[in-house]
């Protein structure tokens, strides 16, 4: 699903984010990307749904050269990509339904459809009372959860979830994982940066740690 | 705002257009009845009669050619005269020179035509003068061509205005949406789907734009019909509201130009 080969990436004048990495994501897995930050994870997250280019290096998503997609083509591939950011990216004068409606929207889903995922969506995460709250108006907690939701609203072929649980406490944390786990047995591929041990230690699934831009082998138990 | 402007800019060019549709037609009206007198040294000969009319009718193509000659210019006088035609008792019938008197088929629009035709008229073997209200046409003519030079000016307004208030709007747009286009982009939207609320913008304001200023102008012509309808003015021709086929054109273009000016903006702020 996801591939990269010898990906280097510096930030001017010569901050190295990552340096000559390689790693190979199949289809339906889950990986969890652990390391300190400023690692390289946001960036490694960045590289893989087209918002950076790399300096050096080869990534294929879906077998597709990223380097090699058109600019027009590009919503396609983004549209398969659903990504949770750190800064939550959501529209403070919209309300938390209308933010997780938006790539619904994009994609021409019918009007029911995209009300009964949202109202699913946001019982899962235990936000039903905030439908139309003001998105300005949550707590950071609840923010990270819809930046969530609206992630995982199409439930995409692969999602890219970056400190999901950053905001959250234990019981909210165990949510998200039950929804990211839910999406992953439906089929979606997911990549979820981290630096929380507790989510990823007594799972079967692959992380692996990046320190100073370069991968190391992480032990999940 | 914008919609006023176009409005505006609608009500203006539209409202020339209409003054101009209607001196035109005015126009075509006085433009019946133009005739050029030609007068002669002397009576013509039959021959000389059909020599005239084949000259003028082998220059253009006449209405009518009427042969005066000096008794019947006289009668013609003393009938004008009435019961005033007694001064005219010493100066016998012959006083008057014969003449003829030519209808072409040009409207007031062919000044120069016009002109040409009297210039050759007036070369004919003896033509002594031509003459044919010389005056008030050319002023008439005068008048329509700055008609003219108006709405070409008024029509540049609309094209400007239209353009650059729609461009300026669709640009305080997507400033105000830019967070939230950032996102849109972000999730995978694509550029129609982008754009397309942006080309709506455009072609509503272009359409209720051009809606404002015709439905206006309307108004402005009824207004003006029921207060000037006095028997000297709209009596000697019907004052009309410019045809169905302009106002559908006029909201056309206004609607073209402004999908347009949102089209070039998006280029600009969008990059689309």
């Amino acid at each position: 699903m996801v591939e990269l080969v010898k990906v280097s990436k510096i930030y001017p004048p010569d901050v190295v984010a990552l340096e000559n990495v390689s790693i190979l994501i199949e289809k339906g897995e889950m990986v969890f990307l652990t390391g300190k930050s400023g690692a390289g994870k946001t960036t490694l997250l960045k590289l893989i749904c087209g918002l950076e280019q790399p300096d050096q290096g080869l990534i294929e998503v879906a077998g597709k050269d990223l380097s090699r997609i058109r600019p027009k083509d590009m919503p396609y591939i983004r549209q398969k990509t659903g990504m949770a950011y750190q800064d939550f990216k959501l529209l403070p004068d919209q309300t938390v339904a209308q933010n997780i409606a938006m790539p619904m929207q994009v994609v021409f889903r019918s009007i029911r459809s995209i009300k009964n995922r949202v109202s699913e969506l946001l019982e899962k995460l235990k936000l039903d009372g905030k439908h139309d709250t003001l998105a300005c108006n949550l707590s950071r907690g609840e923010q990270q959860r819809v930046a969530l939701a609206r992630a995982v609203a199409n439930l995409p072929p692969l999602i890219l979830a970056d400190e999901p649980t950053g905001n959250l406490d234990g019981a909210t944390t165990r949510l998200v994982m039950e929804l990211l786990e839910e999406c992953n047995d439906a089929g979606s591929t997911i990549i979820l940066a981290t630096h929380d041990k507790s989510i990823y230690s007594n799972t079967a699934h692959r992380a692996v740690q990046i320190r100073d831009g370069y991968f190391v082998p992480t032990e999940n138990n | 705002m914008t919609l006023l402007t176009v409005g505006l800019s609608v009500l203006i060019f539209s409202f020339f257009l209409l003054i101009n549709t209607n001196i035109i037609k005015a126009g075509a009206k006085l433009g019946d009845d133009i005739r050029l007198i030609l007068f002669l040294e002397k009576e013509p000969d039959p021959a000389m009669t059909a020599l005239y009319r084949k000259k003028i009718t082998d220059f253009t193509d006449v209405k009518e050619i009427r042969f005066i000659s000096r008794d019947m210019a006289y009668k013609k006088l003393a009938d004008q005269l009435g019961n005033d035609s007694d001064v005219l008792a010493d100066m016998g019938s012959d006083f008057l020179p014969p003449s003829i008197e030519v209808y072409p088929n040009i409207d007031l629009k062919g000044l120069s035509e016009i002109k040409l035709f009297s210039e050759y008229l007036e070369k004919l073997s003896g033509v002594v003068k031509v003459q044919y209200g010389q005056e008030w046409i050319e002023r008439f003519h005068y008048f329509t061509e700055l008609l003219r030079v108006i709405i070409i000016l008024s029509g540049g307004l609309l094209v400007l205005t239209t353009i650059f208030m729609v461009s300026y709007t669709i640009k305080l747009s997507v400033v105000a949406r830019q967070a939230e286009l950032k996102i849109l982009r972000l999730i995978g939207a694509t550029n129609s789907y982008i754009s397309t609320p942006f080309l709506v913008e455009g072609f509503l304001q272009g359409l209720i734009g051009a809606a404002i200023g015709l439905t206006s102008l309307y108004f402005l012509f009824d207004w003006i019909k029921k207060n000037f309808n006095n028997p000297g003015l709209f009596n000697f021709f019907e004052f009309s509201y410019i045809p169905t086929s302009t106002t559908l054109l006029i909201l056309a273009v206004s609607v073209i130009l402004c999908t347009g000016g949102s089209i070039a903006a998006m280029r600009k702020y969008l990059r689309i």
